[in-house]
């Protein structure tokens, strides 16, 4: 009688473990990127001149390494990589004709997404990982001193970093997902963008790391204002006139690039082909 | 015989259904040299603030990192498909039309594609090894270079076996992407000196998953001398021998397995 059941039982089990699996895995994925990170900078420390207490373009190893696990935790939470996909996908199915007749803006509807994305990602995500992190460095004493109500407003500054974050990511992802119009395929516009903004923004090495033309015109780019300069208010490297610079600067930045993202589409939208729909 | 003409036959019509986007792949080839000049960057940005990373110098790291990219674009070349089967393909229902035709199936997923990319980050590697070499002062012996190409080729068919391996666990669990995704990163590990990491991942990468055995021994041969070119030698060799065996044999157990998902 139960027996037909069976393999609906079965099925449910093995999706459920599904989901499961691919956090576990991607948590795995993470967990050795990370290692093999600071495997890299302690031999780099252990190399360099001063041996570990040196300290390497303003970084010791320890806030290195919290620099390292901060930024991942920081990416994890606010990077969304689903506006690129879906407007590639629009342009393939020719759903992207359905959104220009109807009364809502295409770009509003992706920056909504976002903003939802950001509050659940990081109620459920980057509270948990920013307290274990933050806790386990400062026990371990990987964070400079953090002096108490100086840092409240630190951790102000730096939610409000990571609200311009994500939107900078979001506008970002946006105008490569227009060009997609000229492209008609993803995958190349993906893979530069995905490497324009871990080089740019600190993740692959902090920026205080390039020669000095080069990081004078990074400092200056919205990239910075994605992943680098967040975790370094959060960890207290910049005073508060220097957070209150960065975030006024990330700000500045999301409208130049939502003026341009405008610009842009308008032109795209006249190159559109529609696949069938 | 057959199988030489059948293999170019299915190469040439997926070269012709890649031309489709073309703009696309010019896009993708062009982020690729970037990508790979970013990370030449970053670790040329590191290498001037230290006098030399656990011993090594420039050149050095930067011959490793060239080496690496050798067996890794051999395999990029030839089995780029398995990545579909493992992610998406078996759970889309998409395998059934290879179970209906009269020729192995791994034989039929090799040929459904061939990567040119492949063929960016080859030349790159190659490139980046003659430029760090020209900057070394090192005395090549022959069994340096045999020990090398040794380590390339082998160790391609070490990564393939692993991702032929990887993949087929899909017919069971009908999708075994990320899996293969964790033991494929353990290659970028390989990119720098074994030195540089403590002896517990320095032996897993040596005899548990051997990136470090077919590209960082064969180059600490060419720099130090530190090995007997022809036992490693021998000893990838082997290694790829046993890969490759384990390889096939778990994919004909998993494909006797395999259970259509419908489509």
């Amino acid at each position: 009688m139960l027996k037909k059941y069976k393999p609906f039982l079965r099925a449910g089990a093995i999706d459920t473990t599904a989901y499961r699996f691919n956090i576990l895995i991607w948590a795995v994925i993470t967990v050795c990127e990370v290692a093999c990170m600071v495997f890299l900078w302690l031999a780099v420390y252990r190399s360099s001149e001063g041996g570990m207490d040196a300290e390497i373009h303003g970084f010791t190893y320890r806030e290195m390494i919290a620099y390292v696990v901060l930024t991942t935790i920081f990416n994890f939470v606010t990077y969304n990589n689903d506006t690129l996909w879906n407007i590639n996908a629009d342009i393939k199915k020719g759903t992207v004709g359905n959104y220009l007749i109807k009364p809502i803006s295409y770009r509003g509807k992706f920056a909504a997404t976002s903003l939802g994305n950001l509050f659940t990602m990081t109620l459920m995500f980057g509270v948990p990982l920013y307290a274990a992190a933050l806790v386990t460095l400062g026990v371990l004493g990987f964070l400079p001193d953090l002096s108490f109500p100086a840092f409240f407003a630190h951790l102000g500054l730096f939610l409000l970093s990571g609200l311009s974050a994500s939107l900078l990511n979001d506008t970002i992802a946006y105008i490569f997902g227009v060009l997609c119009f000229y492209t008609s395929s993803g995958w190349g516009l993906n893979s530069l963008k995905v490497t324009l903004i871990s080089f740019l923004s600190g993740t692959l090495l902090p920026i205080a790391f390039f020669p000095k033309g080069l990081r004078d015109v990074v400092s200056w780019m919205p990239f910075a204002g994605m992943s680098q300069n967040p975790v370094l208010i959060l960890m207290m490297k910049y005073d508060l006139t220097e957070s209150l610079r960065c975030v006024a600067l990330s700000f500045a930045w999301i409208v130049v690039l939502e003026l341009f993202a405008k610009l842009l589409f308008s032109h795209a939208v006249r190159k559109v082909t529609v696949h069938g729909g | 015989m057959r199988y030489v003409h059948l293999y170019f036959t299915c190469i040439k019509r997926s070269m012709i259904s890649r031309l489709e986007y073309k703009k696309d792949t010019i896009v993708a080839l062009f982020s690729f040299f970037f990508s790979n000049l970013c990370s030449l960057a970053a670790i040329y940005f590191i290498l001037q603030a230290i006098p030399a990373l656990s011993g090594y110098s420039l050149p050095e790291v930067g011959f490793f990192y060239g080496f690496s990219m050798l067996p890794i674009s051999l395999d990029h070349l030839f089995s780029d498909e398995f990545w579909l089967v493992a992610y998406r393909r078996v759970k889309d229902g998409d395998m059934d039309m290879h179970f209906l035709r009269p020729v192995p199936v791994m034989f039929q997923v090799f040929a459904e594609t061939f990567q040119p990319e492949g063929f960016g980050e080859l030349i790159l590697g190659v490139a980046l090894i003659t430029v760090c070499a020209l900057n070394l002062t090192v005395n090549v012996t022959f069994g340096a270079i045999v020990v090398l190409c040794v380590g390339a080729v082998f160790g391609a068919i070490i990564i393939t076996s692993l991702k032929v391996a990887m993949s087929a666990l899909a017919f069971i669990f009908k999708r075994s992407g990320p899996l293969l995704q964790v033991i494929y990163n353990f290659s970028s590990y390989a990119k720098y000196p074994l030195a540089i990491y403590p002896g517990l991942i320095r032996a897993l990468l040596i005899f548990v998953l051997p990136f470090g055995l077919f590209i960082s021994l064969p180059v600490d041969t060419l720099l130090y001398g530190k090995y007997n070119p022809w036992l490693l030698s021998l000893a990838i060799i082997g290694c790829a021998a046993v890969f490759f065996a384990l390889a096939t044999w778990i994919w004909t157990i998993c494909e006797r397995r395999y259970e259509s998902t419908g489509s």
